[in-house]
């Protein structure tokens, strides 16, 4: 994807990402982390246009349960019409636990795929080792899982490539090029045009910014032609200093913008058939 | 074993949950879903090695403690 599909008004995804597992409600109180909140904040970015949904499971106590995901796509299910369901696959537990995301009934159709580790605070790295990942992406290819591939930094851009040379993922390639902090890409304009630069051929791109730099970049990535991942797992506030009322708050400014740089939202029957999912 | 500074609890005296969250006695704030795995002592996370907050007050508090008179 380039500047030429912008140009060409190539339709946009548009992810929302409602909860994570970084922050709590005691971050910010609009935060949704059980089921029936999680699903009716969903089904709100749903109306706007948001596609696809990226999803997190949390305990009765807000912290991370991989097995709270088949509730959630329950609840999903229930409340919305058609956006395509994203299950998390990452995390800090043992493999064991965050291959959930992609057992549960039915599968999901899309999963994170984290192309490595990184670190996370002082102590805790998320271990995501070569051969979990790909056992994590044969299994999603066996469930008819579109993965998404999560490019934490640049390094994990070639262990992109090493996947793709070993045949083990299906064109197009849906790559999220994430900036942020830690061990992240610096979230910086010229990191990214570097990491698009550089994508394989027959890949498509979101972008994840985290915090401030959410608005911004997400902004950039849709006038470079990629597609566009908001919500409070990567941004707790609307503007700095003002705490998120909401995920929909979030999508409809970004449905704004993306409107306003005359971009048309993809429903999640042309994401599907744009990513290769039919 | 669990942290002992660990506690769930609804209210921080400031807000008010409808479920308990995972709440820090040392720091007396709730504690964010990532941190509370190693207050939990789950999968291979270990408090006392992996918390920094708890390896100071447990410091400080040794630091407080009298002196043997031996």
């Amino acid at each position: 994807m380039s500047y030429d599909h912008y140009i060409d008004q190539r339709k946009l995804i548009l992810t929302v990402a409602t909860t994570g597992g970084v922050h709590g409600k005691d971050a910010n109180p609009n935060l949704p982390e059980q089921p029936a909140e999680i699903a009716r904040q969903v089904r709100e970015c749903e109306k706007l246009g948001a596609a696809i949904v990226h999803v997190h499971g949390r305990d009765e106590h807000g912290e991370n349960d991989p097995e709270r995901l088949q509730a959630v796509n329950d609840a999903i299910r229930d409340r919305c019409d058609d956006i395509i369901i994203q299950n998390t696959t990452g995390g800090q537990s043992p493999y064991e636990n965050r291959v959930a995301g992609i057992r549960t009934d039915p599968p999901p159709e899309m999963a994170s795929l984290d192309m490595g580790p990184f670190n996370r605070g002082q102590h805790i790295i998320t271990e995501h080792t070569r051969n979990n990942i790909e056992s994590l992406a044969r299994e999603m290819h066996e469930k008819g899982v579109k993965p998404e591939l999560e490019v934490f930094n640049n390094g994990h851009l070639n262990e992109t490539y090493r996947l793709i040379e070993k045949d083990i993922l299906d064109p197009p390639y849906y790559i999220n090029v994430i900036l942020g902090p830690g061990t992240f890409t610096m979230p910086r304009p010229k990191n990214l045009l570097n990491m698009v630069e550089n994508l394989p051929a027959e890949s498509h791109f979101n972008v994840l910014a985290t915090g401030p730099h959410q608005l911004p970049l997400t902004t950039m990535g849709a006038l470079l032609g990629g597609h566009v991942r908001v919500g409070m797992e990567d941004n707790l506030y609307f503007e700095r200093g003002e705490p998120a009322q909401s995920n929909a708050q979030l999508v409809e400014r970004s449905t704004e913008i993306i409107d306003r740089l005359d971009r048309d939202l993809a429903t999640p029957d042309e994401a599907r058939e744009m990513l290769g999912m039919e | 074993m669990t942290c002992p500074y660990l506690e769930y609890r609804r209210s921080d005296g400031d807000t008010e949950f409808d479920h308990e969250r995972p709440y820090c006695g040392v720091t007396e704030e709730f504690v964010s879903p990532m941190k509370a795995d190693i207050c939990n002592d789950r999968f291979e996370f270990d408090h006392e090695c992996d918390c920094e907050l708890y390896k100071e007050h447990v410091e400080e508090v040794v630091g407080e403690a009298p002196a043997d008179d031996d």
